[in-house]
């Protein structure tokens, strides 16, 4: 099978997907023949960029902007997907924030901002989609976790503890929604060419790079190439798994 | 004659429940006294939108306690159509 026809005219959510990771993921996905839609938060000149771009290859998508921490903006926007193209197959969730600190500095706000986006939000996606993939038997749930959930990097107590929250969340829902057809896996990017990335010092960088077996840092798309093979029938034998896209970094659990 | 919608829900729920519909009172508690769980709640509620070509709201799911109470909740789905 083509990749270009990997999810011919499925119907997608990603969430965060105007920036860094989740923008490549869209692009990835609309390529593979899937209708996506995606939220954001600030971005509206993004937003629309990628609206554009998608339309001018001849496909379609849909922008919502909506924050994934508030339980009803959820359910709200998974609806409208659902009238919109007539029916929903999977989810990407991929919002997420860092506010990275030393923890002695750390203000709850702090650790809640990040909870709350990037475990919460994967929850209030999840919990929205779910009942759709039950009454049909059948939907696919990819969420983006991180080395740092696995492994733990300093200054990042919340962010690491939101992402190794999601891999628990990965693996329970796995299991629960199984019989039903539905597979849940998720993916532990290591040090991605992004945004967030771009905030640490050169120095601090270059150290990261030198650690990475491969000798270079990963690109978005490494990790919406991972996301197209998870959601396709590729991996129709994997569920309750989380992949490492690092470049080796990390060779063991 | 064509079965009534009575007959048709209790065999719905009686198929995914896996009892005879003789054995469903129609005003037991599905989970508390016929072995029912949310999943099969779920089930009932898939096959009943199919069925019926209605949209039920995954709220409603809680109120679908027994089967005279499911009847009622297709019947009021269908009129508002």
């Amino acid at each position: 099978m083509k990749n270009n026809e990997l999810l011919k005219d499925r119907i997608g959510i990603v969430s965060g997907g105007t920036r860094g990771i989740g923008r490549a993921i869209v692009k990835e996905l609309v390529a593979a023949g899937a209708k996506i839609a995606f939220t954001y938060v600030k971005s509206d000149a993004e937003a629309k960029k990628l609206l554009q771009e998608i339309a001018a290859a001849g496909s379609e998508a849909l922008s919502f902007k909506g924050d994934v921490r508030d339980y009803d903006t959820c359910r709200d926007f998974v609806e409208q997907v659902k009238a919109y193209f007539g029916g929903l197959d999977f989810l990407v969730n991929n919002a997420g924030i860092t506010r990275d600190k030393a923890f002695m500095t750390m203000e709850k706000e702090d650790w809640k901002d990040v909870i709350d986006v990037n475990l919460t939000g994967c929850f209030n996606m999840a919990r929205s989609c779910i009942v759709t993939f039950l009454k049909q038997k059948e939907g696919n749930i990819v969420n983006i976790s991180s080395i740092s959930g696995i492994s733990g990097i300093a200054r990042q107590v919340n962010y690491s503890a939101s992402k190794a929250g999601i891999i628990g969340l990965t693996r329970a829902l796995a299991q629960e929604v199984a019989p039903y057809n539905i597979r849940v896996n998720c993916i532990a990017p290591g040090f991605i060419e992004t945004d967030m990335l771009g905030i640490l010092k050169e120095e601090l960088k270059d150290k990261f790079r030198r650690a990475v077996p491969l000798g270079r840092f990963g690109n978005p798309q490494d990790i919406a190439k991972t996301v197209l093979f998870l959601l396709s029938e590729q991996s129709n034998y994997i569920t309750g798994q989380v992949i490492k896209v690092d470049g080796g970094l990390h060779t063991s659990n | 004659m064509a079965p009534s919608i009575k007959d048709e829900i209790l065999e719905i729920v009686a198929t995914v429940i896996e009892k005879e519909a003789g054995d469903i009172s129609l005003d037991a508690h599905l989970v508390q006294e016929v072995g029912a769980d949310s999943m099969m709640a779920l089930e009932i509620l898939a096959a009943l939108e199919k069925k019926y070509h209605i949209v039920v709201p995954e709220e409603r799911l809680k109120e679908m306690t027994t089967v005279n109470k499911i009847i009622q909740m297709v019947e009021t789905a269908r009129k508002r159509g």
